[in-house]
């Protein structure tokens, strides 16, 4: 029975692999954003109007287009958290044989390559830092002033953005009674509507996907850290306000390098698995908004605990990246430095994948004995070094 | 005119007057948790980096902000080539929220700024412990009818802030953990806008070189909310005329008396004064003029209420120890060592005060905290007042202790005595142990309110519909109960007007022995209550 069960699973996943193939990933071209121009010319010119660069406008879908009309500003903040969350990946994966490469940007080809197409732990990882990039860098971007239409509410409740002057008037009387909320709550809210455009859920792909971005988000939010100022009676705490910080964007990307360490893999749980089935047959309709969020998912090694909201999860083991693989689009460990002394994965037994690497000594020009102040490094000498490099074969 | 109201009031009015005063207590304990907002509302902002192009950096009309016309030139701190000099930090206050320009309202009292640092870890440059942050901070404000650039200065200052950061991972690109620093304080929020800009300079070549690697710079802004503002002046202008009404009417009705006002009275009626001060409500003027002392005022006025409030503990413990010397009126003389602790904690903490939010009247980014000399000086005054607060409450305690002592002796007398009296007696001391409970009940309460406060978060939610605000309901109902309190303390301890024939005429049911025990009562004049009496008579048996 149970192997029934499993076969039925399995070919359920092929089917709906093999149908969704042109439509994969639809809901991650925008990190393309990340290296789509300097982001100076997304900066609106005059409040209202913005200058879209046409390859910054190809990888968004309409949905996201229309988030960033409607919230100017918007459009800097979440290339800024692309690019932060690049940066982060590759720092973090730096010594692994997935060192987080990323190509070069063309119309219609995703940033970190095809292996976003396979639903594993990479993939996992990649979905959930540029998902907390964008809430990271939204929130900050509020906190600057730098996007206008931040919410004030405290009610985490969705609303429709209100134009008419007498909600405008209305915003203005909330914040003078009770004042706003935190930024995060924008951040937040944002991501979701902005990163979780394409993924409806429907499939087990979408909803890792959502797992795994809300998993981000999550963890940008739980990471805040609180700060109080006792401004009672003579000072006193008597009267104490407290406000939550935003944390720094490599703590977050410490967390959700653990998480990923400990991804559980998982697969729909039968009563998830049956429903669009059913739904098949009705009329194609909606899953409400906020029912997205609302599954769960079973791990794929029945004595393992579901995963909770802020782990990662990944549906495929991963492919090996020692060789290079077109079809996935993986370059390989071909000529990616290596450490000799070490025995972990940045050690060049394991980075080479027993292929051997070749020694040489090279001579590096770099800036060095630089004098630093609290802002910029001002002074620094030229230094040519000698290196021992370690490159794999 | 045999004592106070409080013992000639039956037991069912003396039920329904407290019942009516707990009504209104609940009343304003409501009104704190669901009409007004929490107290106060900070707002995060993150210092937009400004190139400073110009030559003279200490030109004051020169103002750097990130948002509306003539706004400044950001740039990326990471990527810049810049000098440090040519660098200012610009926060605009308040943030805009929901596509709106939000400007700040008079009803929002007061701004407190929080500066925090997010310094990067750099080995070449690592932070000593406690090493000095040097800031060039300028205020200024612009009002709704000015222009995008119309910004005006209203302080300026350069100071001097400890900075206190540590980290776990030493790693290059990590961020040290560092203490908010106080920026500054203003008393009053005149404007309707506001601009920091930041500076940290280098003029001397030690100045600002062992703070590492500045990456961003956030202040928190506090201020009170217009809300609870709005609540808390109708509070107070309820609670004003209630007390100037019954202040009068207790004055009125010792005025009445032949006697002079015994220190009790004088007491309660200073008491009440206190009361007046604390709860006319001043706060309206700030809606109309530019009132930067309204933060230290409110700090005297607390300051004056709690010490007469202690000031009447004592004596109110004092004058029914029960053992009195008669004939000669009770002074304050006789209270010098209770009274010398709370004079002594309340004058500690207003030089405190005085150094503290006193010089933040003229330079708001002052701080007495920086320097280890102010450091050391505020934390003695702060420590004589606890010494003195604690002081002060062993003494209070151990002569309640005492009253509590003597009244039980007294009990001990009392089966001797014919049962109308005894009835009499004991009721007296009841309502006397009733109020001291009152007093009790109130102190624990706010005692215990706020430290649910500190515990627990702002808000409690009782389902799914009804938030509680918790601590606006602490504060509105720690007030409203002092209030309370002390009213009833003026209806309570007023001289009784009830003569003893006119009772028997009394529409009012009352029973019967109540009736009988007063008329057996000796009249004493220079007394206020009948338990003293009674005590001074049983000294005398």
């Amino acid at each position: 029975m149970k192997c029934l069960c499993i076969i039925v699973l399995f070919l359920c996943l092929r089917c709906e692999a093999a149908g969704n193939k042109p439509r994969r990933g639809r809901g991650s071209m925008w990190w393309g954003i990340a290296k789509a121009g300097e982001p100076n010319t997304l900066s609106p010119l005059s409040p209202g109007v913005l200058y879209m660069d046409p390859a910054v406008h190809a990888t968004l879908r309409r949905k996201q287009r229309r988030l960033a009309r409607e919230n100017p500003g918007v459009l800097a903040a979440v290339a800024k958290g692309a690019s932060m969350a690049v940066n982060e990946c590759q720092h973090q994966f730096k010594h692994r044989r997935w060192n987080c490469s990323t190509r070069n940007f063309l119309r219609g080809k995703n940033l970190f390559g095809k292996i976003v197409d396979r639903g594993c732990r990479e993939t996992a990882f990649i979905y959930a830092i540029t998902s907390a990039g964008v809430t990271h860098a939204v929130s900050r971007a509020c906190a600057e002033g730098s996007i206008e239409s931040c919410t004030c509410d405290y009610s985490h409740v969705d609303r429709q953005p209100h134009r008419s002057r007498a909600a405008a008037a209305a915003n203005v009387r909330v914040w003078k009674w009770g004042g706003c909320s935190d930024n995060i709550g924008f951040g937040f809210k944002f991501s979701r509507e902005f990163v979780d455009t394409g993924e409806r859920g429907k499939t087990l792909r979408e909803k890792m996907n959502l797992h795994n971005n809300e998993a981000g988000r999550m963890q940008v939010q739980t990471e805040m850290r609180q700060e109080c100022k006792c401004h009672g009676m003579s000072g006193s705490c008597t009267v104490k306000t407290c406000w939550m910080r935003l944390p720094s964007f490599r703590s977050v990307g410490d967390t959700l390098k653990d998480r990923f360490d400990g991804a559980s893999r998982v697969m729909m749980s039968n009563t998830d698995l049956e429903a669009p089935l059913q739904r098949n047959d009705a009329a194609p309709q909606r899953v409400p908004r906020r029912d997205r969020y609302r599954f769960q998912l079973r791990p794929h090694n029945p004595d393992h605990k579901s995963p909770g909201v802020k782990d990662l999860v990944y549906l495929e083991s991963s492919p090996g990246f020692c060789e290079k693989n077109p079809r996935l689009g993986i370059p390989g460990t071909h000529g990616r430095t290596c450490n000799d002394t070490s025995i972990g994965v940045d050690g060049c037994d394991l980075m080479c994948c027993g292929r051997g690497y070749r020694t040489e000594t090279i001579f590096v020009v770099e800036r060095c004995n630089c004098t630093f102040h609290w802002c910029c490094e001002v002074k620094c000498k030229l230094c040519r070094t000698e290196k021992v490099v370690h490159t794999c074969l | 005119m045999t004592g106070t109201v409080l013992e000639n009031l039956s037991g069912r009015k003396l039920a329904v007057l407290i019942s009516f005063l707990l009504l209104c207590q609940l009343v304003c304990f409501l009104i704190g948790g669901l009409v007004a907002p929490m107290p106060a509302n900070a707002q995060n902002i993150l210092g937009t980096v400004c190139k400073d192009t110009t030559k003279v950096k200490n030109d004051t009309t020169k103002w750097f902000y990130n948002r509306g016309k003539g706004k400044c030139e950001s740039v990326d701190l990471a990527q810049s080539d810049l000098s440090e000099t040519d660098i200012v930090f610009a926060f605009q206050m308040p943030t805009p929220r929901e596509s709106e320009t939000f400007d700040y309202s008079r009803w929002q009292q007061n701004l407190i700024g929080v500066l925090q640092m997010d310094i990067r870890y750099h080995s070449q440059m690592e932070i000593k412990p406690h090493s000095t942050l040097v800031i060039d901070a300028r205020l200024a404000y612009r009002n709704k009818d000015d222009p995008d650039d119309g910004w005006k200065l209203y302080t300026q200052s350069v100071e001097k802030r400890v900075l206190d950061c540590d980290i776990e991972i030493k790693s290059e690109d990590y961020l040290y953990n560092c203490t908010a620093m106080p920026l500054f304080e203003l008393g009053s929020l005149y404007h309707d806008y506001y601009l920091l800009n930041i500076r940290l300079p280098v003029d001397k070549p030690d100045m600002n070189t062992h703070i590492g690697h500045v990456q961003d710079m956030w202040v928190t802004v506090i201020n009170q909310n217009g809300g609870f503002t709005k609540v808390w002046l109708s509070l107070k202008t309820i609670f004003f005329p209630g007390i100037v009404g019954i202040l009068i009417w207790f004055w009125h009705r010792i005025h009445l008396l032949q006697r002079k006002p015994v220190l009790l009275e004088e007491m309660l009626l200073t008491l009440g004064i206190a009361l007046c001060i604390l709860d006319l409500p001043i706060e309206y003027l700030t809606l109309l003029f530019d009132l930067p002392f309204m933060l230290l005022l409110s700090d005297i006025r607390q300051g004056f209420f709690y010490a007469s409030l202690f000031s009447f503990w004592v004596v109110f413990a004092g004058e029914h120890m029960l053992i009195q010397e008669v004939k000669t009126k009770n002074s304050l003389k006789k209270y010098w060592k209770h009274l010398s602790a709370v004079i002594l904690g309340c004058v500690s903490l207003f030089i405190f005060d005085m150094c503290e939010r006193g010089i933040q009247l003229r330079n708001p980014f002052y701080s007495i905290w920086v320097t280890e000399l102010g450091t050391n000086l505020a934390l003695s005054f702060i420590i004589l007042a606890g010494i003195s607060t604690g002081m002060y409450f062993m003494f209070l305690s151990f002569m309640i202790w005492q009253v509590f002592i003597n009244i039980s002796k007294k009990r001990q007398s009392l089966p001797a005595m014919c049962s109308v009296r005894r009835l009499h007696y004991e009721g007296i001391i009841y309502r006397f142990k009733f109020l001291m409970l009152a007093t009790m009940i109130c102190a624990a309460m706010t005692v215990i309110g706020f430290i649910l406060g500190q515990v627990a978060e702002g808000q409690w939610k009782w389902n799914d519909n009804i938030e509680l605000e918790y601590t606006s309901a602490f504060f509105t109902g720690v007030y409203g109960m002092w209030n309370i309190y002390i009213f009833a303390l003026l209806v309570l301890y007023a001289p009784s007007h009830k003569r003893w024939p006119a009772n028997e005429t009394n529409a009012d049911t009352q029973i019967l022995s109540e009736e009988i025990e007063f008329n057996r009562l000796p009249i004493e004049r220079s007394e206020i209550s009948s338990l003293t009496s009674f005590i001074n008579k049983a000294t005398v048996d």
